[in-house]
């Protein structure tokens, strides 16, 4: 795909992403200016850079939603729910087309009927002929190309069976002060075969020219690659119309093939170029310190003494770790987004669903600007949409309901990150009929999830995290919408693989509350090391509660299993040795060195024989034949090049 | 500066910048018989281009660049004549 392209779609996203953010503003406050002139800039960027591509059905129909955005603007056509939701269709589907450009390269089949359907709802709204309108949007006429090619004569002729690319050019009135040049554009212009140059409006008397207003129109030919001559463009694309006029003998050359085996391409990172100037700075310290170490094995060289030089290389070493320290955290930093990028996609989504299902939503965001690891933020995306989904779906009670119960009538959901320590946590809250541990009970035991003897013996909130069972759905009506086959399962599992924790909190009759908590970042993990005879393995700190001695004769034999009492509650002990069916040591100790851990929703102590030092890791996953290893979640290499595996006490338990 | 005025002739010279287009319209406005040397003139300004393209003074040449002879020259050599066509709209 090439760079032009690749632009495009970046910054399609954005527009489109900032036209939605605006529309939906709108419709909350019909009269604020800021959303309107926002969403109107953005959809005529959009509409613009379309026009730099092969995608007319997109520009046509942007180009409905820009006229409509105008007259609502300008108050000739109220704003109203369905004045936006044309306008949101109209964004939703250059959306998908982006995506599927993204794809393959080009518009689907059907993009051409799709967008003159979309363009007619749009112009509807206008109270114009439609027909009359959409004529008189794109069908360029090419009167001006012809033209040029019988100026051009001889030039022309000799490539007279190349394709050619015809420029237009009209350059805006103010483009001087914006430091362009639109001759030095058309002078950089590869394989020019004919320019023509000639004003935009009439000229002016003599006495009444500003040199500085420009009105030029340049229309050219060149034989270069169309490509070349967008790139040239690029700056100005709503100044400017390409087109690519087949060889001479007319025939239009049959679609371009899309490369197949173009893959959806690499997702790009953007980051605050101050993060950028944090990381210079600190590699700029890095060199400084490896100077400092060049010099002190020069004075060793000289004869420095034994003790100097130790204290150099204390010093130096200090220096350096700091900065690794430090770099690190940079690096981190570089990786960290806030929540936003991901949050602003669901007001639509959320709108739409609510639509779907005519209910009445009161849809707020709360710390988009929180941070996290960007593997995390995105990661976050499927599973926030499923719960924001049931929460609409199943939460939003009907407005009748409501009324009864004395709440507003809009049902409030609330999506919210904030920062737990360590942690980042999200929730979906909303205030609807909550969930009914009863029904829950009941259908758990119809499908098979619990037992009755188990359904019994839970609590209400244990019962209310069955939603979470693989196989568990409670919906009594299926949607298209939630009954698509992933539960909330999957929203535990995807929770799970970024390293968090899915909980709900429901009561009934009031809402529900799902929350995920999650690491920062996915990257650094703080392990306590342990020893077990001359082997040193890792725990991650996370589960650790704390590190106990507990003497061999407080240890309870429980059959043929061991527990000990810790804070007045009795804890199963379980021996890593065992664990790792690695033979115990000889001689019992007089005290045992305890880990006291969580291990799903009870706590443990492990027994182990040596406490070793708490580090921060570079944690790597366990991959291919590896990843299927029980009991290990990941290895990292220490100091001294070997490697320490950390292990996952839960489900080495089992 | 890339304009100057010698005597009843306004010489453009080497890359004819933005700020020229003022000077050059001033004495163009002055005086409508004065002639414009572009023979060393190396790119126009497109802000300097248009005043010649408004006032169409007689014009000297050819200018070196190849360029400038090629796609420049022609917009002011040639009497305007009343586009057919597109510009009729």
């Amino acid at each position: 795909m090439d760079d032009l392209l690749q632009h495009f779609i970046v910054e399609a996203h954005e527009l489109i992403q900032q036209a939605t953010d605006d529309l939906l503003a709108l419709e909350r406050a019909p009269r604020a200016a800021g959303p309107m002139d926002s969403a109107l800039r953005a959809v005529h960027t959009l509409k613009g850079s379309v026009g730099l591509f092969d995608f007319a059905p997109m520009g046509i129909a942007l180009h409905a939603a820009e006229d409509l955005l105008g007259a609502l603007k300008e108050k000739r056509v109220g704003i109203d729910a369905h004045a936006i939701d044309s306008l949101l269709a109209c964004i939703g589907q250059a959306e998908r087309w982006v995506a599927t450009i993204e794809q393959t390269g080009q518009l689907p089949p059907d993009a051409a009927e799709e967008g003159y359907r979309l363009a007619r709802v749009l112009r509807s709204q206008l109270e114009e002929d439609p027909a009359q309108a959409a004529d008189a949007i794109p069908q360029i006429e090419l009167g001006w190309i012809e033209e040029l090619r019988a100026r051009s004569g001889n030039a022309a002729s000799k490539t007279q069976d190349a394709p050619l690319v015809a420029i237009r050019y009209t350059p805006r009135a103010d483009c001087f002060f914006a430091g362009d040049d639109p001759i030095a554009l058309l002078r950089s212009v590869p394989g020019l075969v004919a320019v023509r140059l000639s004003n935009r409006d009439p000229w002016p008397p003599a006495a009444e020219i500003d040199p500085f207003s420009c009105n030029l129109r340049i229309e050219a030919l060149s034989s270069a690659e169309p490509d070349r001559v967008k790139a040239i463009f690029r700056f100005v694309p709503d100044q400017v119309s390409i087109h690519e006029i087949p060889s001479a003998a007319g025939l239009q050359a049959p679609g371009a093939v899309p490369d197949a085996g173009r893959s959806a391409g690499a997702r790009t990172l953007r980051v605050d170029s101050a993060r950028i100037d944090q990381l210079a700075d600190l590699v700029g310290e890095m060199v400084v310190a490896k100077n400092a170490l060049a010099h002190l094995s020069r004075q060793f060289e000289d004869g420095l003494d034994r003790k100097h030089l130790a204290q150099g290389l204390h010093a130096s070493h200090a220096a350096i770790e700091r900065l690794v320290a430090e770099l690190h955290g940079a690096v981190m930093d570089v990786r960290m987004m806030p929540m936003r990028d991901v949050f602003r996609r669901f007001p639509r989504s959320v709108r739409e669903i609510a639509g779907q299902l005519g209910k009445a939503i009161d849809f707020s965001m709360e710390g988009e600007n929180v941070e996290a690891d960007k593997a995390v933020v995105e990661g976050l995306f499927e599973p926030l949409l499923h719960i924001l989904r049931n929460a609409v779906g199943h939460g939003a009670e009907p407005e009748l309901v409501r009324r009864e119960a004395g709440k507003p009538e809009k049902t409030r959901i609330v999506l919210r990150a904030y920062r737990d320590g360590e942690r980042v946590s999200v929730e979906v809250e909303d205030d609807g009929g909550g969930i009914d541990p009863a029904a829950i009970r009941q259908a758990a035991c119809e499908r098979g999830v619990a037992s009755a003897d188990d359904l019994e013996r839970m609590g209400d909130d244990e019962a209310v995290d069955l939603i979470f069972a693989p196989g568990f759905s409670t919906a009594s009506e299926v949607t298209d919408l939630s009954g698509r086959g992933v539960g909330m399962d999957a929203v535990r599992s995807a929770s799970e693989r970024l390293g968090g924790q899915a909980s709900v909190r429901s009561r009934l009759g009031l809402g529900t509350t799902i929350r995920l908590s999650l690491p920062l970042t996915i990257v650094m993990t703080k392990v306590m090391a342990v020893r077990l005879g001359q082997d040193l393995y890792g725990i991650p700190l996370e589960g650790i509660l704390e590190t106990a001695l507990v003497p061999a004769a407080r240890i309870l034999p429980v059959r043929d299993a061991e527990a000990f009492v810790w804070r007045d509650r009795t804890l199963p002990l379980v021996r890593l040795a065992d664990l790792l069916a690695i033979p115990r040591p000889p001689e019992a100790p007089q005290n045992l060195k305890v880990v006291v851990m969580a291990a799903g929703d009870d706590l443990v102590g492990i027994t182990v024989d040596r406490f070793a030092e708490k580090m921060d890791v570079v944690m790597r996953p366990m991959t291919g034949i590896l990843a299927r290893m029980q009991g290990v979640v990941g290895t990292t290499l220490l100091g001294d090049g070997s490697v320490l595996m950390i292990l996952d006490i839960p489900e080495l338990i089992g | 500066m890339s304009v100057r005025l010698d005597g009843n002739v306004i010489i453009l010279e080497g890359a004819c910048r933005v700020e020229d287009a003022e000077p050059l319209l001033g004495w163009l406005q002055a005086d409508r018989d004065r002639m414009v040397d572009l023979s060393n003139a190396e790119h126009l300004h497109a802000a300097v281009l248009q005043v010649l393209m408004a006032l169409r003074p007689a014009v000297s040449g050819p200018a070196k660049d190849p360029f400038f002879r090629d796609w420049i020259s022609p917009a002011l050599g040639e009497a305007p004549v009343g586009d057919p066509g597109s510009r009729a709209r």
